[in-house]
């Protein structure tokens, strides 16, 4: 009995394991393996960075951003003959949908009029100060404003519907319909993309655990990885010879956010040396990915409105220390700091904690759950948080980051930073100004831009990272003919 | 009978202190769903508007009268998130768990029992001392552990298996071993016990002065008592296993109730977070009753 039951177990095993290998053909599919799935398709509702990046290659927008993050015609071309009208003209042929049928400036008109009559979208705000929308012909629309918005181009980024699917009140969010050079396919567990020029099958798995990802990529089961891996993963990736992985510098802006109205914080002195008190560059160079780089402001210096005249703080846990004193702190400085559970920022808080200490400052890590942090960071209810600010674009953020006005909900600025000064100079647009006064007055303590980098298979072509981490070398990437399915 | 209806009727309060408590605390927690959906730079009356059309403006009691009033009709509402609605939710992630479930189990008896009765007919000899190793070492591995070393071994060094996903046939292997092998070394534990314990009970004598086969004694009088413990643990297991397993979940992307549990959790996706826990509530309750009748069935004694 005891040998049947042992002889039957393995004989189990050994049949399910006998699965065959094989190779990959042309129309194997392109698996791009994710830490997490988009939540919705739907532009005028999603917010999520995996969503965002996928909406830009099954849509297409009015509008994009050039490398200084200018804002630049995509699928029209603009001119604002007063400030409050916009008139943009569609392009002499864009792509039509993936349901055939021609994108014209009806369909436009109708996506940003759901879009503004929505009660529940989260960008529908955005527009609030739109009058109206007037239809001049099948590729002419203008938009008309209450009031006067020379951003207004720069938030014309939502992916154009098709009118008649709006109308039927398609679900977009799951079975989207657009003109990007990805055409929806099907979605369950995994979601399938047919890229329109050659056909090319490209699929999305979600796989949660960094470690697995990383395994599926090794075992062939996965081609092609983006972001999200610690950096000892990253760096076990260069070592093997069947996988490339490329870097390149970021613009996601990490930084540790601080409540102004704590009695400690609001002394310029004391965010003086919680600056210098950070060694940027051992922490870059230790737990960070390459191409990580010390930031001083949230916009990168590259962009239009950055300032690549300032430069980092300097580790300095002397003139910290100094900075206490004479801010006339009993040490030790007790300060709560606020995170999330995610792996990585719990060792950052660790290391922050160990940084610190030598200065005299005694920071204890609350680690909370998502909804429970980011809760507390929106209600004022912290003292040191770490944040990142992902996929910022427009100058705008510095307004709704510190501007004397933008307390939650009406904007970010969290920490309830006041200061008419740099409020006129963010009013004149006087972006060096501006950001150099961000700098010196430390509403935020600048941490770095995380690189981004890539990691794929042997037999990929076409793929590098971006610096705000979007994924439209999907609409190029190739895969060899040749690349075996179960590398191993 | 009485016995039965009184066990429903337990089953009944315990469902609705389930009910209530989730309730309760899902909307104690902070974070907000409006919040959450809107984004921080919505105005007021967007978020009025919305917090109304969801019936988030109304009084604690009134939102939980009209859940059980709805939920008595059978329906469990829609996600917030994805407006899908939730029962068409719960039947895409429930069978994925309750697949997991029953592999891991069988994984659990197939190695464990067997491995149990090996030991205890080799009890003080080298092999019950490797026995008890193994099981004492697989009971203590964690499973977020024990999961990337299974993949490692069977998929990316022999090639055998899948990393992970749900994709092909053989994929449940590893996930299921990673669940099953914690099961096998706790119920190899128990058998070993309770087959020692029973071995020395005077019917076991009797079977053997009467001269039947060491394997006739074990096997048919011996394992069968030792076996009744054992449905109480395999109950409790698998009312465990049907709960999600939330980590082995993620680790091998098995797209079952633990995950969407923990998803909604993050989300404050309320109807969803409710409905999970009221189904996985209901499989821990229900499995637990139907241990407490298998009990019955297997021991006239506890019937008395």
């Amino acid at each position: 009995m005891k040998n049947v039951m042992m002889i039957a177990l393995v004989c189990c095993f050994l049949w399910a394991c006998d699965q065959p290998m094989h190779t990959g053909r042309v129309d194997v599919p392109l698996r791009f393996s994710v830490a997490q799935m988009p939540l919705n398709l739907d532009p005028r509702y999603a917010t999520d960075a995996a969503s965002a990046r996928l909406n830009r290659l099954i849509y297409q927008a009015l509008v994009d951003f050039d490398a200084a993050s200018r804002p630049v015609p995509k699928l029209a071309h603009w001119t604002s003959p007063n400030p409050l009208e916009y008139r943009f003209t569609l392009n002499a042929a864009p792509p039509p949908f993936h349901h055939q049928l021609p994108l014209t400036a009806e369909d436009v008109k109708a996506t940003y009029d759901s879009l503004i009559g929505l009660k529940d979208s989260p960008h529908a705000a955005e527009f609030g100060h739109v009058a109206s929308i007037e239809l001049v012909d099948s590729h002419t629309l203008v938009f008309h404003l209450k009031q006067r918005d020379v951003h207004f181009p720069e938030k014309l980024i939502i992916g154009i519907l098709p009118k008649d699917l709006i109308l039927k009140r398609h679900d977009f969010s799951r079975a989207p319909v657009g003109n990007g050079p990805l055409q929806f396919v099907s979605w369950h567990n995994t979601l399938t993309f047919k890229r329109r020029q050659d056909d090319q099958v490209i699929t999305l798995t979600e796989v949660r655990d960094p470690t697995v990802r990383v395994l599926k990529l090794l075992r062939g089961e996965v081609d092609l990885l983006q972001g999200d891996l610690p950096p000892e993963l990253v760096a076990y990736l260069e070592k093997q010879p069947e996988i490339t992985v490329k870097s390149s510098v970021g613009a996601n802006f990490s930084y540790l956010g601080l409540n102004l109205q704590d009695a400690m914080l609001c002394n310029i002195k004391v965010r003086q040396a919680l600056a210098h008190a950070i060694d940027r560059n051992a922490i870059i160079a230790q737990v960070m990915v390459k191409e990580t780089r010390a930031a001083s402001v949230i916009l990168p210096p590259e962009h239009y409105a950055g300032n690549p005249a300032l430069e980092a703080y300097v580790y300095d846990p002397q003139r910290a220390r100094r900075l206490l004193q004479e801010a006339g702190i009993s040490l030790p400085l007790k300060l709560v700091y606020k995170t999330s559970t995610d792996a990585q920022r719990v060792r950052l808080a660790t290391i922050l904690q160990a940084q610190m200490k030598p200065v005299g400052i005694n920071l204890e890590i609350r680690s909370l759950d998502w909804g429970t942090f980011f809760d507390d960071v929106k209600h004022g209810q912290f003292q040191l948080f770490g944040l990142t600010w992902v996929g910022i674009s427009t100058p705008e953020i510095y307004s709704k980051a510190f501007g004397s006005n933008q307390f939650p909900p009406h904007g970010f600025n969290r920490g309830h930073f006041v200061d008419p000064v740099l409020d006129s100079l963010l009013e004149k647009e006087e972006w060096t100004a501006a950001t150099a006064r961000i700098n010196r007055q430390l509403p935020y303590i600048p941490l770095w831009y995380e690189g981004q980098f890539v990691a794929y298979a042997q037999g990929i072509t076409g793929y590098a990272p971006k610096a705000d981490g979007n994924w439209d070398d999907l609409a190029v990437i190739t895969k060899s003919a040749t690349i075996s399915n179960y590398a191993h | 009978m009485m016995w039965l209806m009184r066990r429903f009727f337990e089953l009944i309060i315990v469902i609705f202190g389930v009910l209530l408590m989730t309730f309760l605390l899902i909307h104690l927690v902070p974070g907000d769903p409006v919040e959450v959906m809107l984004g921080e730079s919505a105005s007021a009356a967007d978020r009025v508007a919305l917090r109304a059309e969801l019936g988030l403006d109304r009084s604690l009691l009134h939102q939980f009268g009209t859940y059980l009033h709805k939920l008595a009709q059978g329906d469990f509402g829609q996600s917030i998130h994805s407006k899908m609605p939730v029962s068409t939710l719960l039947q895409l992630r429930y069978p994925a768990t309750l697949k997991l479930a029953l592999w891991s189990l069988l994984i659990g008896l197939c190695v464990g029992i067997p491995l149990g009765v090996y030991a205890a007919l080799r009890a003080g000899r080298w092999q019950d001392l490797v026995v008890t190793i193994v099981s004492v070492r697989l009971s203590a591995m964690p499973a977020f552990w024990l999961g990337p070393m299974l993949m490692l071994l069977f998929a990316v060094w022999l090639g055998w298996l899948p990393v992970s996903g749900m994709g092909s046939g053989n994929a449940i292997i590893l996930p299921a071993m990673t669940l099953g092998l914690g099961l096998s070394a706790i119920l190899t534990r128990m058998t070993r016990t309770s087959l020692l314990e029973v071995l020395q009970d005077d019917f076991i004598r009797t079977a053997r002065a009467k001269g039947l086969s060491e394997r006739v004694v074990v096997l048919r009088h011996a394992l069968r008592a030792a076996l009744l413990p054992i449905i109480t643990i395999v109950g409790l297991q698998m009312g465990s296993l049907l709960a999600g397993t939330v980590i082995t979940e993620t680790i091998f992307s098995w797209d079952g109730i633990g995950r969407l549990l923990v998803e909604s959790i993050e989300k404050r996706d309320y109807p969803v977070t409710q409905a999970c826990v009221l189904v996985v509530a209901l499989s821990y309750v229900l499995v637990n009753l139907c241990t407490d009748l298998l009990y019955r069935l297997a021991d006239p004694r506890v019937r008395g």
